[in-house]
């Protein structure tokens, strides 16, 4: 029953009643105090750490809603626009342009064994290139031997070589939705859609799937939020098939592994009499790192892939309606069967007209069983308007808002998808502060790098990549964000009362920070450095960049 | 090349009807049918080889799969399998476009696209497609058809109006029925109706079918397809035909191509069926078919 405490050159605890402190007392994985050293005295014998105390102390960060396959994509090389740390802390340096991108994979090719096996590469955004897109040609530079297939940041888009296009036989006469054609109509080496998905699992085999969930990945994944500060993460979509759940428990049990994970069943892949049994079952296997609660619901698709559920007057750019995933009928029947078994549900809406049908079925749930404090959660709700909030305000909803697709996406959103003014209120963090809407920030990792600092920095400073402020209105401070990636989080994943906040009796889990948040720049957040973290009272630090 | 099929329709038309009846068999073809929920099949427990999570094996060859979160996963799972299959059957979900699913079979080498159905509830189809959040969900479904199952019709109401707002969102001929009975040799190889393309949708099909209790004279039956006005565009049919008793003669017409094939024994108990599809326009001359009966 050893007693550690940590001295700080601040530590800020999101517990209202004592917002700053310069020590906390660790006992058993759990806190026993903050406060002045004086102040903790009183507990009896223990041994003074002080290796924090030129650092800043957070509770660890929570990312509400991230992909456990972020650590399985590393298996790949990343092709991003932007900086990105993989999980051993290695920079990926940002490729600028089409011809880097082509240079860096074919050095990557050179290393792979000469079996005609596929390369696959990921994160590529040719949104940045100023209307250049890639082709054909340029990817056959890399190998017209193997198949080449690189995967677009949203996931949701793929280029390939024409190896990829020759044994699909996709010609100029292949009329099928989801091949880009050039005006001459020749297919450009583009598709999207159900089309890429298909063709990125044939091109790199089925066993995908696998090697983006397994056990390496998940450490992988683990490694990468830690690195970032974060000491609970989500896998926000899965379908818990054992072999995955085995992965878990074995990456869970052990010592060194650095975070808390938070799984959600996906509620579309049975029929929920299956799903709640199978989610019910998995509970008895929970341990502290891992904690089986979560279900997920998606209903649309997402705005930058043109498939949002949107209501009136639509796309700005005129494109037609998204589609649904999971539409209305099944948004209810799924929903009203996880809420009378007691389940919390996230609802993965992008459109505001998907957010409004999920609000309407958690009012029609609640109608026909009334709960108590369910806290069913909107994902992303990026088109929620105040009205919206106020309703979810009056059912006793959360929101976990996409801050990062501001910087990412906000661009096109204001120029094609949205338009200047749902654009200027897209992810409405200070409308959920004003009506009252609990509410997280997010990631949505690997959609976007997992970093909550700067999806912190993205709440508060609202930046596109282009340097636009996307709605000052909608701006929160410093402080609210760095709630909304603690406590806030903790909140909407009904872990408040356990951890999100430096409060007598709850989990040791701290974000050990190079400088105070509260200090510098606003416009510096996302450059604040984390040292590492503690989890349960364990010391995880980062590797040196 | 395996012929790939797609049965999409809004929940509720009665998609699942129509594949119990591919499942329960009698069509000598081994189909695997990739479904959303095998709760909702009907499988004749004594026809389950095994159940092995996710796929249910028949005695009769057929195979059904869950296609859970990913149908492009089940669908290359299934791919791999040791097992042939002759034909294999998508059911879309309720909100999907079952066009775009079809698209698979054009880019993978080892599947041919033979077909969209789409299941249409012919008592709600209408009040869907008038929703504001599911209306145009409804209306990409239809447009994607090569053929359209109009169901439920013993619940339709106003039935020449609901024909002629149908032939407005799809150029597709129209089978009609009540719980799914249909041929089911008539959903297999169909035309290309669907979008992308959108042929023209001025002509409103209609299809026909008859059935005779007692032997039918083949030289009548292959005249009268043989002498079929330019509107009848497709046949099919299983027959016993009255020089062959013993056997089940099926027979296929598309344009002026008869193919008449056996295919094994009579099965005693069950009549002749013809079906034919085609122009409203040549109505009267499909009357004719029950001549035959008289031979
Ligand atoms: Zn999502
Ligand atoms: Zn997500």
């Amino acid at each position: 029953m050893s007693t550690i405490v940590y001295s700080a050159r601040r530590i800020l605890t999101m517990n209202p009643g004592q917002p700053f402190a310069t020590h906390v007392a660790v006992r058993d994985g759990h806190i026993l105090g903050a406060g002045s050293i004086e102040s903790l005295k009183g507990w009896g014998k223990f041994e003074l750490d002080e290796r924090f105390k030129d650092r800043v102390i957070l509770p660890g960060f929570v990312e509400g809603h991230s992909h456990a396959y972020e650590g399985g994509v590393w298996k790949f090389p990343y092709v991003g626009y932007f900086d990105r740390v993989s999980p051993e802390g290695k920079r990926s340096p940002g490729l600028k342009n089409i011809g880097e991108v082509v240079t860096a994979l074919q050095a990557y090719e050179k290393t792979m064994p000469r079996d005609g096996s596929t390369l696959l590469a990921w994160g590529f955004d040719p949104i940045y290139f100023g209307g250049r897109r890639m082709d054909l040609a340029d990817l056959d530079k890399v190998s017209t031997d193997r198949p080449v297939v690189i995967i677009h940041s949203n996931f949701h888009v793929l280029n390939a070589n024409t190896p990829v296009f020759a044994k699909a036989n996709i010609t100029r006469s292949t009329n099928v939705h989801g091949i880009v054609k050039d005006a001459g109509g020749e297919p450009t080496g583009e598709l999207q859609e159900i089309t890429a998905k298909y063709m990125a699992y044939r091109a790199a085999g089925i066993e995908l799937a696998a090697v983006l969930s397994d056990e390496p990945a998940i450490r992988g994944f683990a490694k990468v939020a830690q690195l970032a500060g974060v000491t609970t993460a989500t896998d926000l979509h899965n379908e818990l098939p054992e072999s995955t759940v085995e992965a878990y428990l074995r990456a869970t049990s052990s010592e060194d592994f650095p975070v808390r994970l938070l799984p959600a069943f996906a509620a579309g892949s049975v029929p929920p009499e299956q799903g709640i049994a199978r989610l019910q079952a998995l509970m008895k296997r929970n341990n502290d790192k891992l904690r089986f609660q979560l279900v997920k619901i998606v209903t649309d698709g997402s705005i930058q892939g043109l498939s949002a559920r949107m209501r009136w007057p639509g796309y700005y750019d005129g494109t037609p309606n998204g589609v649904w995933n999971i539409g209305p009928d099944d948004i209810d029947r799924l929903l009203l069967a996880y809420h009378r078994a007691g389940f919390q549900v996230h609802i993965h809406t992008n459109g505001d007209e998907a957010s409004e049908v999920a609000i309407e079925a958690v009012e029609r749930a609640l109608a026909a069983a009334p709960r108590w404090d369910h806290r069913h959660t909107l994902q992303h709700a990026q088109m929620a308007d105040a009205g919206q909030f106020r309703r979810m305000k009056a059912l006793g909803m959360c929101a976990n808002l996409f801050a990062n697709h501001l910087f990412y996406w906000g661009d096109i959103h204001y120029a094609k998808t949205l338009g200047p003014e749902r654009a200027e209120r897209m992810d409405a963090c200070a409308t959920a502060l004003a009506t009252g809407v609990p509410f997280a920030i997010h990631c949505d990792a690997p959609v976007t790098p997992i970093s909550p600092l700067f999806t912190a920095w993205c709440a508060v400073n609202r930046l596109t990549a282009s340097g636009r402020t996307l709605g000052e209105a909608e701006k929160i401070s410093v402080a609210d964000a760095l709630r909304a990636i603690t406590l806030g989080a903790a909140y909407t994943l009904k872990l408040d009362e356990e951890l999100g906040s430096i409060d007598v009796g709850k989990r040791a889990d701290f974000a050990i920070l190079e400088d105070d948040p509260l200090e510098v720049a606003p416009e510096k957040l996302k450059d604040v450095p984390v040292w590492g973290t503690v989890l349960g009272g364990r010391v995880f630090e980062a590797p040196k960049r | 090349m395996i012929p790939f099929t797609v049965i999409g329709g809004f929940l509720g038309a009665g998609k699942t009807t129509l594949l119990n009846r591919l499942l329960a068999g009698g069509t000598g073809r081994r189909f695997a049918v990739l479904v959303n929920d095998f709760g909702a099949l009907d499988i004749d427990g004594a026809l389950i080889a095994a159940h092995g999570g996710d796929t249910i094996s028949l005695a009769n060859g057929c195979l059904c799969c869950t296609i859970g979160d990913s149908l492009v996963t089940t669908l290359l799972a299934l791919l791999e399998r040791p097992e042939r299959f002759d034909h294999i059957v998508v059911e879309a979900s309720g909100v999907a476009d079952p066009g775009r699913i079809a698209d698979i079979a054009v880019i993978e080498p080892r599947l041919m696209r033979d077909g969209v159905i789409v299941v249409v509830d012919a008592a709600e189809v209408r009040m869907r497609a008038a929703d504001r959040r599911v209306g145009d969900t409804v209306t990409r479904q239809l447009a994607a058809a090569d053929l359209l199952l109009l169901n439920k019709l013993d619940l339709a109401q106003d039935l020449p109006t609901l024909r002629h707002w149908l032939s407005t969102h799809s150029s597709a001929p129209i089978l009609e029925a009540a719980r799914a009975e249909v041929p089911i040799d008539l959903l297999f190889g169909l035309d290309r109706h669907g979008a992308p393309g959108g042929s023209d949708t001025a002509n409103a099909f209609k299809s026909w079918s008859y059935e005779w209790p007692e032997p039918v004279a083949r030289s009548v039956l292959l005249a009268m397809l043989r002498d079929a006005p330019a509107g009848v565009l497709r046949a099919k049919g299983i027959l016993r035909f009255a020089d062959t008793v013993d056997r089940r003669s099926v027979v296929h017409m598309v344009g002026r191509r008869i193919d008449v094939d056996e295919q094994g024994p009579w099965i005693e108990g069950q009549a002749s069926r013809l079906v034919l599809l085609g122009t409203r326009a040549v109505l009267d001359w499909a009357q004719r078919g029950n001549t035959c009966r008289d031979v």
